[in-house]
């Protein structure tokens, strides 16, 4: 496989955009003190793609993410989500957004300790007062082995389990995308290529469009594109990584 | 170490302000009480020492005791003859009888100016001497000379728009008569006496209407310049005939202030139950409060360990924590102190009890005993998790903290059985065995400790039971439910502090219901009579004996039969008794002699309690002593004995003639009125309140009107006792808030997780709002089972003294449930609102 290094936009692939994002910078604190997180980026994620952000550490790839994901606001510039401009929606709107249209998978697992793994999993499908397709959940919780794991409080479930779990409830009520916030980044090796095998699937095999930040070159290797952010800019992107040239890039960017 | 504490106490301001309030609401009402018997006090001590500020000395009948009820005292009155030998005693200056007694007031329209408090109503001799009148002042007109004048207080005029030269009619305890308005009177800068109505009349009329011609109560004297009381009473006593005292009148003074000082104490003790109870609950605030920030403190406080604090260090600076917190709250609860003493003094007002006005007294033993029992208190509760603090590991600082959910200890569980049961046990012994009725208290309490030690075991199940209904309300209701079970002892001691304030509440509404249905049966029960002259007003002692005569002279009335009552000394004990007229009270009234007779009274007779005659040993015939303040001792025989639990409950039962005789005319408290065959209620009803225009101290009523009037004044004590005891559940419900604060706190990043995956602010809102419903209801229901509970055996121990009929009172008990549900929605607005802030971002990403 051979990694292509473009600097231009893709527009290759004659497939549709999932989100996008139009001169967006994002500035933190005010005055003399105000530090600039993003600046004038523009990104465009296709459907069923999965897609990794990388940089080093406050390079804005989080803040990006957490702009596409509705879960902050940019300062200037637009997303949409499909067609809908979310930068645009009030508290409410964006709220039952991310609870319809959006999957999260973070870091820490953020699994509520009250619920079994079987409810942790139906969360958002039950806040918005919907029943959850059965046999879909059935499908998931199969391809992520967590049949006999149902009943267990997240307590009672290891690392990996319990951020398959959450992996399993960001697919559960079929989002139009999936973000993952550096989701093997408290996981040993063999729990997080099991994770990112599954997340690979998921977009092969469902159709799912998935969004990942990390920081890991092996992690990011699962992904189709790979978008390199730096000191808030859009430097450079990747087609079919290997961990290897997302390695020596990294090692470039970062020297 | 000091250092930090004070730190951590000033970064959490809602923590500390709901703290504070807990404490200080409790100390607010002790500093509150204090400070308005104190000032109470100061008030009669003003009142009666300006009121006979010019008497040196004061010439009486010897009484080997007094009656002191109030500020009246009862004794023999002193022969005029008197006076004339004190005039002659050297150094007197001017001497003059006074007389006193019971004078009603009637407006032009010849209605009765009746008293809003318990205030009595009076009729005075106006002195002649100004320096004898002390501080009573006429404040228009002139003073009332000759046997048509009279001179009324100034408020009465007032109010009641009686104008000088107008002629009203005052009533006594003989004939009411006419007299024309020619002053009102004042006293100091007040226009009324502590509340009272007074009649003012000249010596001679004032013998004539209050006391009996030729006598006096007491002989005022003022002395010559110079000559000291003491050495006046002195020249005094040695010519005075026997049976007659001289006594100063700075001796007067404090015998009337500290008669009413014995009631002022039985006041201030009733308020400080209810500030004790306001602190007690204030004390679970104050230690769930110190749990629950040890826990989330734990990772500070280990890595306070993991520096080289010792756990002496780590226990003493929570110790100095609570200090500080103790001594804050207290003094603003002393400065909210004076707002409840404001407060109080219009609740008694307005329950009327009615008091002489003087500036707050503060005194310096309210700030000490008031900052002591604050702080102690907080101090106190905070022992118990302060020693938890101490076992926290260093490691712990390393850890992620986990905030502990266990369930309560089975050590725990067991004690808290045990000491329910032992309750239980004591109770069902003391009203079904031969237990003695004093392990009942006792008893009360191990079942409410008991019971609290059994909460934090039982708040789960109860917070599932409770919650069921919030499935059906969604995600956010079934996650209120799953957040109120996860820490049952949080959810337990939260609760609790409601539960103690909703027992005490719901007790006290079920023993009035069961008061409330033992009177409508007591009456039912042991009279027979048709229609009830009662005093116009409920808190006049009674009314003129001329009432009986007017009513028994209406036309379809069969008999009257009337009684009264009193206090004296039997056999060395003081007891209340009864007076009945022999003659009609057998027509009215059941009063089940289980032997004897009534009508053998006659006026050496006394018809005894089955009660008092079994624990005397007496039999009818038996020959017991009655000493009466106004005539001494008299002997009397039992001629009857009668179960005393119905319409009279005295132990001691005289004939109104025997009354007459021992301690003069008396005021007639009630009387009850039987018709003559096939008379109309109605009619005769409409005929007897027309017979009764010109007595407007007495009026009639019906079975039905009598039993209202009558359970209306047992629901104004409820309403007193309930608002008093609200305070307790007020300070509860900052304890809700309190708890939900932190429990918000804590649970940041999984509020933050539900905003992220979808939840709306509106849902957090709601999620929280649920939570507090869970706890305030698990709270309100058991407090409400255990105050029906208490209530019902409450009232089952006074069985005997009458209360023989029981009731929960199901509507207001319910509405108290309904209640709580509704505060604990406001209790959980200010937390749902900052749960429904939380940043999402902040709670989301990984720190």
């Amino acid at each position: 496989m051979s990694a292509s290094i473009s600097t231009t936009d893709s527009t290759i692939a004659p497939t549709t955009v999932a989100a996008r994002a139009e001169g967006v910078s994002k500035f933190y604190g005010t005055g003399d003190a105000t530090v600039a997180a993003l600046k004038d980026v523009h990104v465009t994620l296709q459907t069923g793609e999965f897609t990794a952000i990388m940089g080093p550490s406050g390079s804005g790839k989080s803040t990006l993410l957490h702009m596409l994901a509705g879960l902050d606001r940019p300062t200037s510039g637009e997303i949409f989500l499909g067609d809908t401009r979310i930068s645009a929606l009030n508290d409410k709107a964006l709220t039952l957004l991310r609870r319809d249209r959006i999957g999260f998978i973070f870091q820490s697992f953020n699994l509520l300790p009250t619920m079994t793994a079987a409810e942790n999993i139906v969360l958002p499908i039950r806040i918005a007062g919907r029943k959850p397709d059965a046999a879909w959940v059935q499908s998931i919780v199969d391809k992520l082995g967590l049949a006999d794991r149902l009943t267990h409080r997240p307590t009672e479930l290891s690392g990996g389990q319990q951020q398959r779990v959450a992996a399993a409830r960001a697919l559960a009520s079929r989002p139009q995308i999936v973000f993952a916030d550096e989701p093997t980044g408290a996981l040993d090796s063999a729990s997080g290529t099991e994770l990112l095998g599954f997340l690979r699937k998921a977009v092969k095999e469902l159709g799912q469009t998935v969004v990942m930040v990390t920081h890991d070159p092996t992690a990011a290797s699962y992904a189709d594109r790979v978008l390199f952010l730096a000191d808030g800019h859009v430097v450079d992107e990747m087609f079919e990584p290997t961990a290897d040239a997302v390695l020596d890039f990294m090692k470039h960017l970062g020297g | 170490m000091f250092t930090a504490t004070l730190r951590g106490m000033l970064a959490h301001k809602v923590r500390l302000v709901l703290t504070i309030a807990s404490i200080a609401l409790g100390v607010a009402f002790l500093a509150g009480t204090l400070i308005l018997t104190d000032t109470m006090r100061l008030a009669f001590d003003q009142l009666f020492g300006k009121v006979s500020a010019g008497t040196s000395a004061v010439v009486r009948a010897e009484s080997a005791f007094s009656q002191t009820e109030g500020i009246s005292t009862s004794r023999a009155p002193i022969p005029a003859s008197v006076l004339d030998q004190v005039r002659t005693v050297d150094g007197v200056r001017v001497a003059e009888g006074a007389v006193s007694g019971y004078a009603l007031l009637t407006d032009n329209a010849g209605k009765a100016v009746l008293t809003s408090g318990g205030a009595p109503t009076m009729g005075y001799s106006l002195a002649a001497d100004s320096a004898l009148r002390g501080d009573v002042k006429l404040l228009s007109g002139n003073a009332p000379s000759g046997p048509r004048q009279v001179a009324i207080d100034a408020t009465s005029a007032e109010e009641h728009h009686i104008a000088l030269g107008s002629t009203i009619k005052v009533l006594f305890q003989g004939p009411a008569q006419d007299f024309t308005v020619v002053g009102t009177v004042g006293f100091g800068k007040e226009k009324n006496l502590g509340g009272t109505t007074g009649a003012y009349f000249d010596s001679a009329t004032a013998q004539q209407v209050l006391g009996a011609p030729g006598f006096f109560d007491a002989i005022n004297v003022s002395s010559d310049t110079g000559v000291q009381p003491a050495e006046l009473v002195r020249r005094m006593n040695a010519v005075l005939p026997d049976g007659a005292e001289a006594v100063t009148g700075a001796t007067v003074v404090k015998e009337s202030a500290d008669a009413v000082n014995k009631d002022l104490k039985v006041v201030g003790i009733m308020f400080m139950i209810f500030a004790g109870i306001a602190l007690f609950v204030g004390a679970f605030i104050i230690w769930n409060t110190f749990t629950m920030t040890i826990t989330q403190r734990s990772r500070e406080i280990a890595l306070l360990r993991a520096i080289g604090a010792t756990r002496r260090q780590v226990n003493r600076s929570l110790i100095v924590e609570a200090l500080l917190l103790g001594a804050l709250a207290s003094a603003v609860g002393i400065a909210l102190g004076l707002l409840v003493a404001k407060g109080l003094n219009l609740l008694m007002d307005a329950v009327g009890f009615s008091l002489p006005s003087t500036s707050l007294q503060v005194e310096p033993r309210t700030i000490v005993v008031s900052l002591l029992v604050g702080t102690l208190v907080t101090v106190v509760a905070a022992l118990v998790p302060a020693y938890r603090a101490t076992k926290v590991l260093p490691v712990e600082a390393l850890r992620e903290a986990v905030p502990g959910a266990g369930n309560p200890s089975p050590k725990r569980v067991i004690a808290g059985a045990i000491v329910t049961g032992l309750g239980l046990a004591g109770l069902f012994m003391t009203l079904y065995g031969d237990l003695t009725m004093k392990v009942f208290g006792p008893s009360l309490l191990a079942i409410i400790v008991g019971v609290l030690m059994l909460l934090p075991a039982a708040a789960r199940p109860l917070a599932s039971l409770i919650g069921v209904p919030l499935r059906l309300r969604g995600l956010p209701g079934d996650l209120a439910r799953q957040n109120a079970m996860r820490n049952p002892r949080r959810t337990s001691s939260t609760a609790a502090a409601l539960m103690v304030g909703l027992t005490l509440v719901v007790s006290m509404g079920v023993f009035a219901s069961s008061l409330k249905a033992s009177f409508t049966d007591l009456v039912g029960d042991s009279t027979n009579a048709d229609l009830f002259v009662t005093p116009s007003s409920k808190q006049a002692p009674g009314f003129s004996p001329e009432v009986t005569k007017v009513v028994q002279a209406v036309s379809g009335v069969d008999k009257v039969s009337a009684s009264g009552w009193g206090q004296a000394r039997f056999n060395g004990t003081d007891s209340s008794y009864s007076a009945i007229d022999p003659a009609t009270a057998t027509a009215g009234l059941n009063l089940r002699l289980s032997s004897g007779s009534v009508s053998d009274l006659g006026l050496d007779g006394v018809v005894v309690a089955q009660k008092a005659a079994t624990t005397h040993g007496w039999k009818l015939g038996t020959v017991i002593r009655g000493e009466f303040a106004e005539t001494g001792k008299h002997t009397l025989r039992v001629v009857g004995i009668y179960d005393s639990k119905g319409w009279i409950s005295d132990d001691y039962v005289i004939s109104i003639a025997a009354q007459t005789a021992a301690a003069g005319q008396q005021l007639t408290a009630s009387g009850l009125v039987t018709l003559v065959d096939g008379a109309d209620k109605g009619t005769v009803q409409r005929a007897v309140t027309d017979a009764l225009a010109g007595h407007p101290d007495a009026k009639v009523l019906d079975r039905k009107g009598f039993e209202k009037e009558a359970s209306g004044f047992i629901d104004q004590l409820l309403t007193f006792v309930t608002v008093m005891l609200l305070l307790a559940v007020v300070i509860a419900l900052l304890g809700i808030v309190n708890t939900l604060v932190l429990s918000v706190y804590e649970r940041t990043r999984e509020l933050g997780l539900l905003r992220a995956v979808g939840m709306t602010r509106a849902q957090v809102r709601a999620m929280v709002r649920w939570e507090s419903v869970v706890i305030s209801l698990i709270g309100a229901l058991a407090g409400a089972a255990l105050g029906i509970g208490l209530g019902l055996a409450l009232s089952q121990a006074l069985a005997d003294e009458g209360i023989k009929s029981i009731s929960v009172p199901g509507l207001q008990v319910t509405l108290y449930v309904v209640l709580a549900a509704v505060a604990g929605v406001l209790a959980a607005i200010g937390p749902a609102r900052s749960a429904a802030k939380v940043d999402v971002l902040r709670a989301v990403v990984a720190d």
